[in-house]
């Protein structure tokens, strides 16, 4: 206890050190509590389903960027709390408020619950100006159970914005918009006056959406068929989206790169540690029993320290079709053998040392003069190799993944390299995609930079005055 | 004495080089003998379909002898082990075949011409990154040593810890990103404008799409040299001799690079060295971003296409040299500092 006291008191001192443990802290606890951190909960499991992903934007910059431009553009969200009530004739009524500040409509409004059986269902809103546009009224006919609802008003309403627009327009202004593409969204969310569509002037204020299931009417003979209609809720399609923006394929940036940081560090921790374990161990055993022993192992050594680690490494990936953690088994193969020829040449002095000597004349097993007399003193050397073996681990993975050869059941942060690269993000400027990952590797690699150096300083000395 | 040492480690070298090989066409075996299949059963096609005026019996039992003779041609109906060897044989003896897809510049589909035409491509954009590293590395690393733990030394090193996980080919994308897409100054990739000018204008062509993926290396580059130099460089600074040669009033420019630097050549070089050749073929996506047509981007190439003999040939070769490398690497060492040879001996 007084040994880590001790130590705890040099590495304070270090204050890089510091910086690193704290952010190695952080990373930690941004791990165990992703559930709550993460806006999207199972982006980790998930990441390749186009259901999961569809109702967001594509390609669309982090929310954070309309601090810089003039427009703000809506930003993506959804719209959860509503109020419940039953009007004279039975029917229910649910209505959304959504409070609209920007100066560009969203891309879409999309419709979601979950419901049975047959459902009459009329969509409405109104808008701060007290005009109601009715967008749509349908019915969805025979529901299996719980079977999820899903309708776009950019699909279903456009009928009902274009007789919005002809009620303020003239004439012949509606027959010119008829034919260009006027957005929905930018027809609801703009002041109603003649010209407006080319002109859109956004009016901002309390948009209240009402979604009515009606009361069916039953049939001669009948029951009246229970209407089954919960969980409704609307999602904002915006056009920016989340803290770190959206990719091509709908995905929430932000959500991959805290579900990727557990991979992350579990293939830069896995790797090193046991990585590096083997190889002072390695180092001990050749040094140790020297002369021909010595002479095999090394040369085993030197065909191993040969061997051009990434090249191999992405033919074994192509070939074999590697999990995640086969691929940190085929790292740990390649990696093992850097530690062993700094191990080598202490043990070779420490071997020599008298207490060594000692224990064999009291009759101790090679083993035990191995295990409990040497590594100890030579393991807490290779804290700090450990420290900085693994930035290379998870730098080895990402290259891995970035030429689309890692396990596609997880997401790590060289796939969605890879998806930025292989979806042209550096062509089209999408550089939300590009940096987020790449920055957290970088940050990792920088985090456990200050702890194996700090741990350097720290050990090293050490082992020397022993 | 450092005759037997160099023959010892040339020898050592030839035997792992060897192995490696062995262990490559272990690994490839299954992969290479499915392309060379298929490679027969495109042929045997080929050859039926110029047999005019024959019946369809007869052009079958035409293609079966035909395939026969190709597969004991090329020994696919060897055992097994045999394979194998042979193989490793072949790969090095440098016989690596025909591509299956990949074609070097000049329309020949000889894996050997297309993996020679790419290595000087590669050296050439290392090796200018890495004299121009060590360049920066040395002055930087210098003038860290000269006042250890003042600003400027505390300052570097922390933004070579800041860098130490920092993927050069990440920094790669975003300045193609930046510089090549949003501001559009520089070429986004490959060697030459298409189709490429004449002349002189041809070099400066050249050139100015090295810029790009040279500022990328370079710049990521020096900052691990100049820590690893200042360290040699400060313990050597406390020797003896070093104090002596000052105290006999020679001046501090002709200490540092006369009598320090020439201690520290040894473990340089190998930093040097080391870079390059580590580079030559692990630098696959790195070339990749740029198109840079060096080795590592045909390995890609050849990876995504599954031209399994370029492949295989790529990682001979880059193995190859990467085996030169060491053994040059000692030999220079055992040469530059007398010790080693001794241990050599063991």
């Amino acid at each position: 206890m007084s040994q880590f006291m001790e130590f705890w008191n040099e590495f304070k001192r270090d204050k890089s050190g510091l910086v690193g443990l704290g952010i190695l802290i952080l990373c930690i606890l941004l791990v165990v509590f992703e559930p709550l951190i993460i806006p999207y909960k199972e982006a980790g499991t998930k990441w390749r389903s186009i259901e999961y992903w569809q109702d967001n934007s594509q390609s669309a910059p982090p929310v954070w960027t309309n601090l810089f431009t003039k427009t703000k553009q809506a930003a993506s969200a959804d719209l959860r709390d509503f109020s419940k009530t039953v009007d004279a004739d039975g029917n229910t009524i649910y209505q959304f408020h959504y409070n609209y500040q920007y100066d560009l409509a969203p891309y879409d409004l999309i419709i979601r619950a979950v419901g049975t059986g047959t459902i009459p269902l009329t969509v409405s809103v109104m808008r701060p100006d007290k005009q109601v546009i009715e967008l749509f009224s349908t019915s969805l006919y025979n529901l299996s159970e719980n079977e999820p609802i899903r309708i776009s008003i950019l699909n279903s309403s456009r009928d009902s914005a274009l007789s919005f627009v002809r009620e303020f327009e003239s004439e012949e202004n509606f027959g010119n918009i008829q034919t260009m593409s006027a957005g929905v969204t930018e027809i609801i969310f703009s002041e109603a006056k003649p010209g407006f569509v080319q002109n859109q002037i956004p009016l901002k204020g309390n948009y209240i959406f009402e979604i009515k299931v009606s009361q069916p009417i039953a049939e001669e003979g009948q029951e009246i068929p229970k209407v089954y209609f919960e969980e409704p809720h609307i999602s904002v399609v915006g056009r920016v989206s989340g803290l770190l923006g959206t990719d091509n394929s709908k995905r929430d940036i932000f959500s991959g790169i805290i579900a990727g940081l557990k991979w992350a560090l579990l293939i830069g921790f896995f790797t090193s540690i046991i990585s590096v374990f083997v190889g002072v161990i390695y180092g001990i055993i050749t040094a140790y029993f020297g002369g021909k022993v010595d002479s095999a192992m090394m040369f085993f050594w030197d065909y191993f320290i040969s061997l051009p680690v990434l090249p191999i490494l992405i033919v074994a990936a192509a070939i074999f079709k590697p999990s995640i953690w086969t691929l940190v088994g085929v790292l740990i193969v390649f990696s093992w053998a850097g530690s062993v020829k700094t191990v080598r040449s202490i043990a070779l002095q420490i071997k020599e040392e008298t207490f060594v000597e000692a224990a064999r004349a009291l009759g101790a097993s090679h083993g035990r003069i191995i295990f409990r007399h040497m590594a100890p003193i030579l393991i807490p050397y290779s804290f700090a190799s450990m420290a900085l073996a693994v930035p290379g681990a998870i730098i080895y993975e990402s290259t891995v993944s970035l030429l689309g050869l890692g396990d596609t059941t997880v997401v790590t942060w060289g796939q969605i390299l890879n998806d930025a690269y292989q979806g042209q993000a550096m062509l089209t400027g999408l550089w939300w995609w590009i940096i987020p990952p790449g920055l957290a590797i970088a940050i990792i690699g920088m985090t456990f930079a200050f702890l194996g150096f700090a741990l350097d300083r720290i050990l090293h000395p050490k082992l020397q005055t022993r | 004495m450092y005759k037997w040492y160099a023959i010892k480690r040339i020898l050592k070298g030839i035997v792992i080089y060897s192995l490696l090989i062995f262990t490559f066409s272990l690994l490839f075996n299954k992969v290479a003998d499915e392309t060379q299949r298929s490679q027969i059963e495109e042929q045997v096609r080929a050859e039926a379909m110029r047999q005019k005026g024959k019946k369809a019996e007869e052009i079958k039992a035409f293609q079966d002898q035909r395939r026969k003779a190709l597969i004991r041609l090329y020994g696919l109906d060897k055992p097994y082990f045999e394979k194998v060897i042979s193989r490793t044989v072949k790969t090095l003896t440098f016989n690596f075949g025909k591509s299956t897809i990949i074609k070097s510049s000049d329309g020949d589909r000889d894996v050997r011409k297309i993996i020679f035409e790419t290595i000087p491509r590669s050296l050439l954009l290392f090796t200018l990154a890495a004299i121009i590293e060590l360049i920066i590395a040395i002055i930087l690393g210098l003038k860290k040593a000269q006042n250890p733990g003042k600003s400027l030394d505390k300052g570097t090193t922390l933004v070579t810890m800041i860098l130490y996980g920092l993927p050069t080919w990440w920094l790669a994308m975003l300045l193609v990103m930046l510089f090549a897409y949003i501001i559009k100054i520089f070429p986004s990739g490959g060697m030459y404008s298409s189709p490429p000018p004449e002349g002189i204008m041809r070099l400066f062509d050249m050139l100015y799409h090295m810029i790009l993926p040279l500022a990328t290396l370079v710049l990521l580059g020096f900052w691990g040299g100049s820590f690893f130099i200042r360290n040699i460089v400060l313990s050597i600074l406390q020797e003896d001799y070093i104090m002596s040669a000052r105290a006999r009033g020679i001046p501090e420019k002709k200490v540092l690079f006369g009598h320090t630097l020439r201690s520290a050549a040894p473990p340089i070089v190998t930093m040097v060295l080391l870079g390059i050749i580590g580079s030559l073929g692990g630098a696959i996506i790195f070339e990749g971003i740029f198109s840079w047509p060096g080795m590592g981007n045909l390995y890609w190439i050849a990876l995504q296409q599954n031209d399994i003999p370029v492949l295989l040939a790529d990682l001979a070769i880059t193995t190859g040299i990467y085996q030169l490398g060491l053994i040059a690497l000692d030999l220079i060492y055992g040469f530059l500092d007398p010790r080693i040879k001794v241990g050599g001996k063991a």
